[in-house]
């Protein structure tokens, strides 16, 4: 690291933090851009079809459809940008960038490896160093915001289908947040932090997962209605609401929302791998080095995101009443039994 | 009669959502395995310009006129595909030939022209079922294209030769007999 920062004729932190920052921006949206690929084959197969796999590099090569993410980004950029007459112009060009964002941000907090010591001075491979005082809180409250952008999308457009989705999504947003952040909480009082490298720290030899397995199921059923992915999904709900607040959208805007979706969804994986799955920890390795941890932490992060589309090609979508009960009437008591039941424990052993 | 709802009741496993989310999941994933591992010839989905589907038995296709052996044709131009077709979308024009060889036995008229608009057609098999010398049929060829109308109205040579590539027979252009000059032309005139 310091030869090549000297090579470059900077100093290594400052090569680290433009190194970090590549990864952490460009590293998500890769992966983003990849999963639309991996979603739209991946249902195919799930349906029995076979999926885009038309698309070719200079006509000639197919790479099993890869080329169709390229294709589908060319086409949005060509595409007219159309801006219907009725919408407020201001809020309706902003909108793509307030849900983008923070899909981009969340993931700034996460350890994506374990530190690593180089001519005398630790690097840690996270964007914000540990000790930052903010820790996961962060990334809860930068998810947080992504509503604001689906409702500013929502109210600019000034479309009924898209003030019923935007609604729909601020409604389901509230519900589950408080059992998200209850589930969470549970984890800061076992770890005793919030820091992620504490937390990680904390999960040696016995991830989170397992005694606080009521704790993962909701935080992941929270996950889903925070990235508005099926079961979850009628902010879109194309079946009775058109597209929801993305109905007014086209061409890269539109692709900009569609892509923070994914964007969440590696975010929200990473946040359930590090919460609950010992980040980049390897399991009977006590201390698996950069390569390796980056690499354990990849392999979980890409299960979690193949978990999201598993899910929305097994699942229906819910009604919305029925989302709201889950909300309220399941997911809030059983986050609220996994923290009193820990918070018991710790209280027991003293 | 009213229908009886046949009320499930859901056991407490099932209740939790969680199990039998698994269950679909289990499904899915089967789903994804198998036709992952399908080699593209066995999948569902026939790729189009690749593979082709195998129409079956009575699929009524693009028309063939037929000819005999010697490459004359053997419609007799006696009009009733015309006639049974409810697009009225077949031109007949009939023509006398002079010289009798075997196959041709006794008949001594044959279409000069025998046109059908395909893009009026509907492909409804009438002609085929009205014609007395099964002349006329419709066979399998369901990719039927054409730049612009014109190209469409199929003459007697076309409707000849549609299935003479996947068949292979020769592409005929002419008749194997000279038809004589028109009486009714004479006699109008
Ligand atoms: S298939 Fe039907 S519509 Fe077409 S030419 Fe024959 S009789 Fe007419
Ligand atoms: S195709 Fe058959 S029905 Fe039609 S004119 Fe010829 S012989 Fe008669």
């Amino acid at each position: 690291m310091p030869t090549l920062a000297h090579l470059l004729h900077l100093s290594p932190e400052t090569l680290w933090m433009v190194a970090k920052v590549l990864i952490v921006f460009g590293g998500p949206f890769t992966l983003a851009s990849l999963l639309t690929w991996v979603e739209r084959r991946g249902a195919a197969m799930i349906q029995d079809r076979i999926g885009p796999n038309r698309a070719a590099l200079f006509g000639k090569w197919r790479l099993l459809g890869l080329p169709q993410i390229a294709a589908d980004g060319i086409k949005a950029f060509l595409k007219e940008d159309l801006v219907p007459p009725h919408v407020n112009k201001l809020v309706f060009w902003v909108a793509p960038l307030l849900t983008f964002l923070p899909a981009v941000m969340g993931f700034a907090i996460i350890p994506f490896g374990q530190s690593f010591v180089s001519g005398g001075q630790t690097y840690h491979l996270s964007l914000l160093d540990p000790g930052n005082g903010m820790g996961m809180l962060y990334p809860l409250a930068i998810g947080s915001m992504a509503v604001y952008g689906v409702l500013t999308a929502a109210w600019s457009s000034n479309n009924k289908w898209s003030i019923l989705g935007g609604m729909r999504a601020s409604a389901q947003m509230v519900s589950y947040e408080i059992a998200m952040s209850l589930a969470v909480i549970t984890i800061f009082m076992r770890a005793g932090a919030y820091d992620p490298h504490q937390i990680i720290q904390a999960q040696w030899g016995l991830w989170n997962v397992l005694p606080q397995f009521l704790g993962f199921l909701v935080f992941t059923t929270c996950m889903f209605a925070e990235t508005n992915r099926l079961p979850f999904d009628f902010a879109e709900g194309e079946a009775e609401i058109v597209a929801g607040y993305l109905t007014e959208y086209g061409s890269m805007k539109f692709a900009l929302m569609y892509l923070s979706e994914y964007v969440h969804m590696v975010t929200a994986s990473a946040l359930i791998v590090t919460l609950y799955f010992g980040g980049w920890r390897v399991p009977f390795v006590a201390d698996p080095g950069v390569w390796l941890s980056v690499l354990a932490f990849l392999v979980k992060l890409l299960f979690f995101c193949w978990l999201f589309i598993w899910i929305r090609w097994t699942l229906p979508r819910f009604r919305y009443d029925q989302l709201m009960k889950l909300g309220w009437k399941v997911m809030l008591p059983l986050s609220m039994a996994n923290f009193l039941f820990h918070a018991f424990l710790m209280f027991k052993r003293g | 009669m009213a229908i009886l709802i046949k009320q499930v009741e859901l056991s407490w496993l099932d209740r939790t959502y969680v199990w039998p989310i698994l269950k679909g999941m289990a499904i899915t994933l089967g789903h994804f395995f198998r036709q992952l591992f399908t080699p593209t010839s066995k999948r569902f989905t026939i790729q189009y310009p690749e593979m082709k589907k195998e129409m079956p038995e009575g699929y009524r296709g693009l028309h063939e006129l037929k000819r005999f052996e010697d490459g004359s044709v053997k419609c007799v131009a006696c009009f009733m595909c015309a006639e049974a077709c409810p697009a009225r979308c077949i031109t007949i024009e009939a023509e006398e030939f002079s010289e009798l060889n075997l196959t041709q036995g006794f008949e001594e008229k044959r279409p000069k022209r025998f046109e059908i608009d395909l893009l009026r057609c509907i492909f409804c098999g009438m002609c085929e079922e009205a014609c007395p010398k099964d002349a006329i049929w419709l066979r399998k060829d369901y990719e039927l294209v054409g730049t612009d109308r014109e190209a469409l109205r199929y003459g007697k040579w076309d409707l000849l030769n549609t299935y003479a590539e996947p068949d292979g027979k020769p592409v005929i252009k002419t008749d194997p007999t000279p038809s004589t000059p028109s009486r009714k032309e004479v006699a109008c005139s």
